[in-house]
Formats: structure tokens, C-alpha cells, sequence
């Protein structure tokens, strides 16, 4: 469904900043049908293929497809098949629900018959259907994100992008919407790619894609993402892990090792070696140990270990 | 294309109803400016030509133009806040043409400031200004042209800007001279040579003309009158730059390097 091929951009300088570049040949294909999560620290380069998808920005290099159609040579074609959630809100919170319903649905060319049709298809999941009348500023965080995918909806698109839409959002808001987008992804057939920083919702995709300094540096199913670091791994919580992870280094040789933050991380071990490993370093190092832990890698692991310790920025890594 | 730029220009309309405070704002402006100045100057009012005549009526059409610049102006700090919050980019990824979306908020705009006109143009039969039928189709002709003119330009300079302040900033040191220097407050005539040249070649200066003649004169002497076909020349490819340069504005997509 997205084809893209030795995507190249960069960002042109001014007077008094060079020219940055967001974006290094990345290749990626988003098969029909496939829920992928593209994920990355902060300057990754996310956001600016984000917006070249959408076609918002032209790349410096290299092309794409959506559903066979060139995105910068037949942006119509390409710009029917999609339906865009952005980060920030895009309807008007001035209008009621249907206004601005009725609004996209004139975007789109929709109107009587063809509309109330098209709408009770789209919102047949949520209960926005039951609040038509009601000013958007007066409906809940969670309620507005889903009136953003009803609006997407109307137009019928094989391809939904989306751009973090779960930022703002309390847990509960945040599960309900992510159930309605994996029903949807499930009964419309739809390709989504989405953009997130929780790996908790990655969890559940067919795919996600690790970016980092505008290069792909991974793309796989959660579960053959997860197996790269093995099926258990320790976690030790120190105030000094660079001093730490040098002795442990020098002492045990652990098979993989990464130093974030707060914590000397000894990926990829035997289960049946982790808690023998476990008592040596606690006999060895136990007054300098804040806390420890065994654990199978989980998603935010494999990104920390991919993406390594500088790459994490503020929101990137664990809290 | 004509139904999603009405889609669009109704938005505008519904918008600018539920914010009462800009109501108030975009007519309650003019009005003060027009009362209180009109009165003030009236007894140092006097200008060659245009004796017997009060600066309260002088100013009366100036006060339309300025009415229809505010009007434009708060409409065009909308660009700015639909940016902002998102809207904006919703409809760019729409298979919509960049006209459609010129021409919605033109016109959306268009229709706000002739609803304002409308009311502050209660005020004319007060002072004797009663246009022929004909005259005041001329007039709703000067106001759309105008007003059209001033969005147009307003919305390819803020289609640019990031912030609201910015763009007031931009509205004090460029929009607001050229409709001080149209002759709103002071007759081009008598004008020292300086001030003339910029009067003249001010656009808005000739929209201000097509907004007073049809006060003064009937339709056929205007249209025999060289004065006011060149100002409905000037007026028109006012309209029609500006709004050329706000659709290349939407149109260009930024590029990598």
C-alpha cells in the first residue's frame, strides 16, 4: 500500500543554520492490510516523513506510492485513497460534531443521501453518533480523537495515517481508542501506519519500523523484534552504571551490554543462567545495586538497545 | 470546486456568528473612530472643493473602507489560528484544489465585512447620503472589490506567518497606511507632492473612490466619468493580484534542499 524508495530529505539552511538532514535513503514498504508503527527518538526524522506522506513536504529525494499511485506526480489519486489523523486536533472546535462533519464530507465532495450514509458507516463504533448537536470544545479528549477518525472515515480511505493520536490521552481514553482503530484495521481491511513513542501500543501491530537519524534501523513483528535480545535479560538499577558496566564487563563478559541512563542492561541470556548471574553480581556488587531485575525484553527494550543510549531523548526512554 | 469553497466560507460565517466579541469589535471600531473623529473635526474641516460639506460626511466612506479593512484583518489572523490548531492541514490533505480554498476564505470574509457594512450604513440617510438604486449596487460592487482586495493580500501575508502578534505587526506598518493614505481621513488634493504620489498610486485609494462616487452621482455619469473607470480598473487588478499571489502562496509545498 506505501511503497518508498531512497527517501532522501533535507532541510535547506539559512543564514544562520546549516542545512539538517532529516532523512538518509530510507526504504520501506507498508504491505496492503498491515497495522505498522513507525517509532523513533525525538529527531529521528518521523515527523518529516510524516508529513511526506501526507504531502505536506516535498522530499529532496527518492519517490512513493500509495496503492500504485505516484504521491508527488498524482497527488490526487494518492490523497483519496488516504485519511490523515494529525497530532493536534484538526477539526474546529467552534463547530458542532455534525458541522464539522459535514464539513469534510464537502472536502470530499459527500452531501444527502450518500453522506447520512457514508456517516452512519463510519461512526457506527463510537458514541459520537450520539452527539451530533454538541459543540466540539465541550466533548472529552478521548471523544475528540475519535471524532478525528469518524471524519477520516467518511471518505472512505484504504490507508489511515497517524500521527501520535494518542498524546493527551488518559489510559482509559488511550485503550479505547487504540481497541476502535485494531476493530477497525480488522473489519475495513485498512492499512495504518501510525506513528507512536508507547511501545505498549506497538505491542499488538503486524509491524514496526525503528528509526534513527533518518535511517531505518529496524522492521519486523513485535515478536522477531523481541527475540533479538534474547528471552530474558537483566536490569540493574546503580548510581554510577558506566563504572558499573565496566567492571561487570570486564568480569562476567556478557554476551550483549548497554549502558542507559540509570541502569546496566546484560541483554540476550540463558534462562537457565540469568538467576546464577543474577547472585554473583549482587554477591559481588550489592552495596552500589539501587535495585535489580530479570525480565523477558519487552518492545521499549529493544528500541533502547537499537537506537542505544544517546538516541533516547526525553520521551524516547523509560521513566 | 464552487462547493467546497461555500463549505468553506460557511464555516467562516458560522464561526465569526458564535464570537460575539468580534462582532462588536470589527463594527464597534469603525463606528467610535468614525463618531468621535467625525465630530471632532468637523468645525477645523475645511477643504477646497468640498465646502458645505462636514468631516462627520467626509469621513463616512472612509469609515466603510476601514471597516471592511478590520474585518479582513480578523479574518486573516484566522489563517494564522486554523495553522495552529490543525484545521488548516486537514483540509490541505483533502483532494481539494488550492483555489477552493482561497476562494472560501475570501469570500467567507467577503460576506462578514458587507454584513458589518450593512449595518454601519444605517448611518448614511442621517446624513443625507441616500444612493439611487443603481448607485448602491455600484457601492456593494466598491465594498466586495475592496474587501476582496484587502483578504486576499491579508491571507498570502499571513499564509507565511507563525504567530498572531507577528501579524499585527504587519497589519500596523503596511495595512493600516495604505488605508490612511487613501484618503479615508484627509482629501488626496492639498496633499503635499510627497504624500500625493503615494496617495495616488495606493490602491486602496481607488477603492475608496468606488465606495464615495456612488453616493454622489448616478450610475451613467459615473460610468462616463474617467476618474472612476480607472479606479474600478485599479480596484479590479487590486482584487486580482492579490488574490493570484494568495493562491501561489497555497500552493507551494515546501522543498528539501
Amino acid at each position: 500500500m506505501i511503497a518508498i524508495k531512497a527517501l532522501s530529505h533535507t532541510y535547506p539552511g539559512t543564514r544562520r543554520q546549516p542545512p539538517r538532514q532529516a532523512l538518509a535513503g530510507l526504504d520501506l514498504v507498508v504491505d496492503p492490510g498491515c497495522f505498522a508503527i513507525l517509532s523513533g527518538p525525538n529527531g529521528s526524522g518521523k515527523s518529516t516523513l510524516f508529513r511526506i506522506l501526507c504531502g505536506l513536504l516535498r522530499p529532496s529525494q527518492g519517490t512513493i506510492e500509495i496503492g500504485g499511485a505516484d504521491l508527488f506526480a498524482d497527488p490526487t489519486r494518492a490523497r483519496a485513497l488516504m485519511g490523515v489523523v494529525f497530532q493536534s486536533p484538526a477539526v474546529d472546535r467552534h463547530l458542532s460534531v455534525i458541522e464539522n462533519l459535514r464539513l469534510q464530507g464537502a472536502l470530499y465532495g459527500l452531501s444527502g443521501a450518500e453522506f447520512d450514509a457514508r456517516l452512519a458507516e463510519a461512526e457506527n463504533w463510537t458514541a459520537i453518533r450520539e452527539r451530533h448537536h454538541e459543540r466540539v470544545d465541550t466533548l472529552s479528549g478521548g471523544l475528540a480523537r475519535q471524532l478525528e477518525l469518524v471524519k477520516c472515515l467518511l471518505s472512505r480511505p484504504r490507508l489511515l495515517l497517524l500521527d501520535e493520536p494518542t498524546t493527551g490521552l488518559d489510559p482509559a481514553s488511550r485503550k479505547a481508542f487504540l481497541d476502535a482503530l485494531h476493530r477497525l484495521h480488522k473489519t475495513m481491511g485498512l492499512t495504518i501506519l501510525m506513528t507512536s513513542h508507547i511501545f505498549a501500543e506497538a505491542e499488538d501491530a503486524d509491524k514496526v519500523a525503528i528509526l534513527k537519524d533518518g535511517r531505518l534501523l529496524a522492521y519486523d513483528h513485535p515478536a522477531a523484534l523481541r527475540a533479538r535480545l534474547g528471552s530474558e535479560m537483566l536490569v540493574i538499577q546503580c548510581a554510577d552504571p558506566q563504572s558499573l558496566g565496566a567492571r561487570i564487563k570486564a568480569e562476567f563478559a556478557p554476551k550483549m551490554m548497554c549502558v542507559h541512563e540509570a541502569e546496566v542492561r546484560l541483554e540476550e541470556i540463558e534462562p537457565s543462567q540469568s538467576l546464577a548471574l543474577l547472585e554473583r553480581i549482587l554477591d559481588r556488587y550489592r552495596p552500589e545495586i539501587a535495585s535489580v531485575a530479570i525480565k523477558p525484553p519487552d518492545l521499549e527494550d529493544v528500541f533502547i538497545h537499537i537506537t542505544g543510549p544517546a538516541g533516547a531523548g526525553p520521551q524516547g526512554g523509560p521513566r | 470546486m464552487i462547493r467546497v469553497a461555500a463549505a468553506l466560507a460557511k464555516r467562516e460565517l458560522v464561526r465569526f456568528l458564535r464570537q460575539p466579541s468580534r462582532v462588536v469589535g470589527s463594527v464597534g471600531q469603525p463606528l467610535l473612530f468614525w463618531l468621535f473623529l467625525g465630530a471632532g473635526f468637523t468645525p477645523s474641516f475645511r477643504s477646497a472643493g468640498l465646502e458645505g460639506m462636514t468631516y462627520l460626511e467626509y469621513f463616512f466612506p472612509g469609515a466603510l473602507l476601514m471597516l471592511l479593512l478590520f474585518a479582513s484583518i480578523f479574518s486573516c489572523i484566522t489563517v494564522i489560528e486554523d495553522r495552529d490548531q490543525g484545521f488548516l492541514q486537514g483540509v490541505l490533505v483533502a483532494p481539494v484544489s488550492r483555489l477552493a480554498i482561497v476562494l472560501g476564505k475570501v469570500s467567507g470574509a467577503a460576506l462578514i465585512a458587507l454584513f458589518q457594512a450593512v449595518l454601519l450604513l444605517l448611518a448614511a440617510p442621517f446624513l443625507g447620503l441616500i444612493p439611487s438604486p443603481g448607485g448602491a449596487v455600484l457601492l456593494l460592487m466598491g465594498m466586495v472589490l475592496a474587501s476582496v482586495g484587502f483578504t486576499a493580500l491579508g491571507f498570502a501575508i499571513a499564509w507565511g506567518l507563525s504567530s498572531t502578534s507577528g501579524f499585527h505587526a504587519v497589519m500596523m506598518v503596511f495595512l493600516m497606511p495604505l488605508w490612511m493614505l487613501s484618503g479615508a481621513l484627509f482629501p488626496v488634493t492639498g496633499a503635499p507632492a510627497w504624500l500625493y504620489a503615494l496617495m495616488v498610486v495606493n490602491p486602496v485609494s481607488h477603492a475608496l473612490e468606488l465606495i464615495r462616487a456612488p453616493f454622489y452621482a448616478a450610475p451613467a455619469a459615473l460610468f462616463a466619468s474617467p476618474a472612476y473607470l480607472t479606479a474600478l480598473a485599479v480596484a479590479g487588478g487590486w482584487a486580482v493580484l492579490a488574490l493570484s499571489w494568495a493562491l501561489w502562496r497555497v500552493g507551494r509545498v515546501e522543498k528539501g534542499a
